[in-house]
């Protein structure tokens, strides 16, 4: 059976729709007429292909050392057991605002020294690889003795605002990440150690709330009793236990 | 270390991402280094900011993670949705910040390095990016700088005309012949090669 041309009159919608950019009533009456019309449909899916390929003409770009090893370990440590990480969304969210879905969040800041990057890479793809490895088939959850990683959640007032990782091995590191937090400036970090003595970390600036911070711990991760994140006054932000 | 070093050559990205979407870190690790270059190459080309874009392509990949389990095959390619993603997050980050985009101009004069003079030429080496390239230099200046708008940076047809100073049917009328244009480009360059 021949099907007709797409219909003219949604030309220019279709183009729009298929850029992410049309909005309100024309999206609304744009998809509801996609939906019942096969050519449009088809249109709408060449046009989509054709912005697509545009985004996809970006140049590609080495990133700075050692995101290969954070994005990895992000990804490890929310299968690790990270409640709110791993917890997979049953939306796609690529949809976005711009054909189907709402606005994305905000990303969450990810921020780390670079001069830190290669010792952290160094540190950390043996503790991945061994993990990725030695894990055994559908285990998604090793038993704490199994790995030298140990994660708190950070709270202020009762309330989670980021999260606390600490990493055992031969030069112990930890990691800071601020997410819901309302802070923004210069904050520094500090560890409680079961002796109750206090240990500088060191320093790092939050932005609208969000921060992700790494240093060498400096003490023994299993002596680290809890960490605080202390405003340059010395208020303490927030606090996470580690025991 | 031989069990992770498979990049190219290696599972396809469906493989990949179905292995994403029950936990396989292998493959989770082959997913990030065999993206990593274009997923921060796109937020870098968009925002000119390292440190941001690195932010934005950590997010990316982690919301590819997430929603492995729901992407739809049938809706385009893994790239596409990789790459849509990045986009997204880097546009909501732009307006969150309040931040001044790479000038589309220099996108463009970015994702057409290596320029192909033919279309033909492209698709006989089969490279679709190659084609799209080629197609993209086709178009007349204000309309490539209107679809890169669009395309990339999520700029309605309002926004651009605010932006380039022109009416807002002239600004749809670029929008739309150039897209076109680049759709006709493109299918031009595929007809030629099937007729080979």
């Amino acid at each position: 059976m021949m099907e007709h041309p797409p219909h003219s009159e949604y030309s220019e919608n279709l183009v729009e729709l298929a850029l992410g950019i049309l909005t309100g009533r024309a999206r609304a009456a744009t998809l509801a007429h996609v939906d019942a019309c096969p050519p449009c449909a088809q249109e709408l899916e060449q046009l989509a292909r054709t912005a697509d390929a545009v985004v996809g003409l970006a140049p590609e770009c080495d990133p700075p050392v050692g995101f290969e090893v954070r994005a990895s370990t992000r990804m490890r440590l929310a299968v690790d057991g990270n409640p709110t990480e791993s917890s997979r969304a049953d939306s796609d969210p690529a949809d976005g605002d711009r054909r189907r879905g709402p606005l994305l969040r905000p990303p969450r800041s990810t921020r780390w020294p670079q001069a830190a990057a290669a010792a952290v890479a160094a540190l950390v793809v043996g503790l991945f690889v061994g993990w990725a490895i030695g894990s055994p088939s559908g285990s998604r959850r090793p038993a704490q003795s199994e790995s030298p990683v140990t994660m708190a959640a950070l709270e202020e007032h009762g309330e989670s605002v980021g999260r606390v990782v600490t990493y055992g091995g031969v030069t112990p590191w930890m990691l800071v990440t601020l997410t819901d937090s309302s802070v923004h400036g210069e904050l520094r970090c500090q560890v409680i150690t079961d002796n109750g003595t206090t240990h500088a970390i060191g320093t790092f600036s939050a932005t609208h709330g969000y921060a992700s911070w790494d240093a060498p711990l400096g003490v023994a991760p299993q002596d680290v009793r809890r960490a605080e994140v202390v405003r340059s006054n010395g208020s303490v932000i927030a606090t996470a236990s580690l025991r | 270390m031989g069990e992770l070093s498979v990049i190219d050559g290696g599972p396809t990205d469906d493989a990949l991402l179905a292995g994403l979407a029950v936990g396989d870190q292998e493959a989770a690790v082959m997913f990030v280094r065999r993206y990593q270059r274009r997923v921060f190459g796109l937020a870098y080309s968009m925002t000119s900011d390292a440190s941001v874009a690195e932010e934005l392509a950590q997010e990316a990949l982690m919301r590819v993670w997430r929603h492995a389990p729901v992407f739809d095959h049938r809706r385009g390619s893994v790239a596409s949705w990789v790459l849509t993603i990045t986009r997204n997050l880097t546009i909501d980050s732009l307006r969150m910040r309040r931040a001044t985009p790479t000038d589309p101009d220099d996108f463009a004069a970015w994702a057409m390095i290596s320029l192909e003079h033919n279309p033909e030429d492209a698709v006989q080496r089969e490279d679709v990016r190659a084609v799209v390239r080629a197609g993209l230099s086709t178009l007349p200046v204000e309309q490539r700088r209107a679809v890169v708008l669009a395309a990339v940076y999520g700029r309605t047809a309002q926004e651009i005309s605010e932006q380039e100073e022109i009416p807002l049917g002239t600004a749809k009328t670029r929008i739309r012949t150039g897209l076109i244009r680049l759709r006709g480009a493109i299918e031009h360059a595929r007809v030629i090669d099937e007729e080979r």
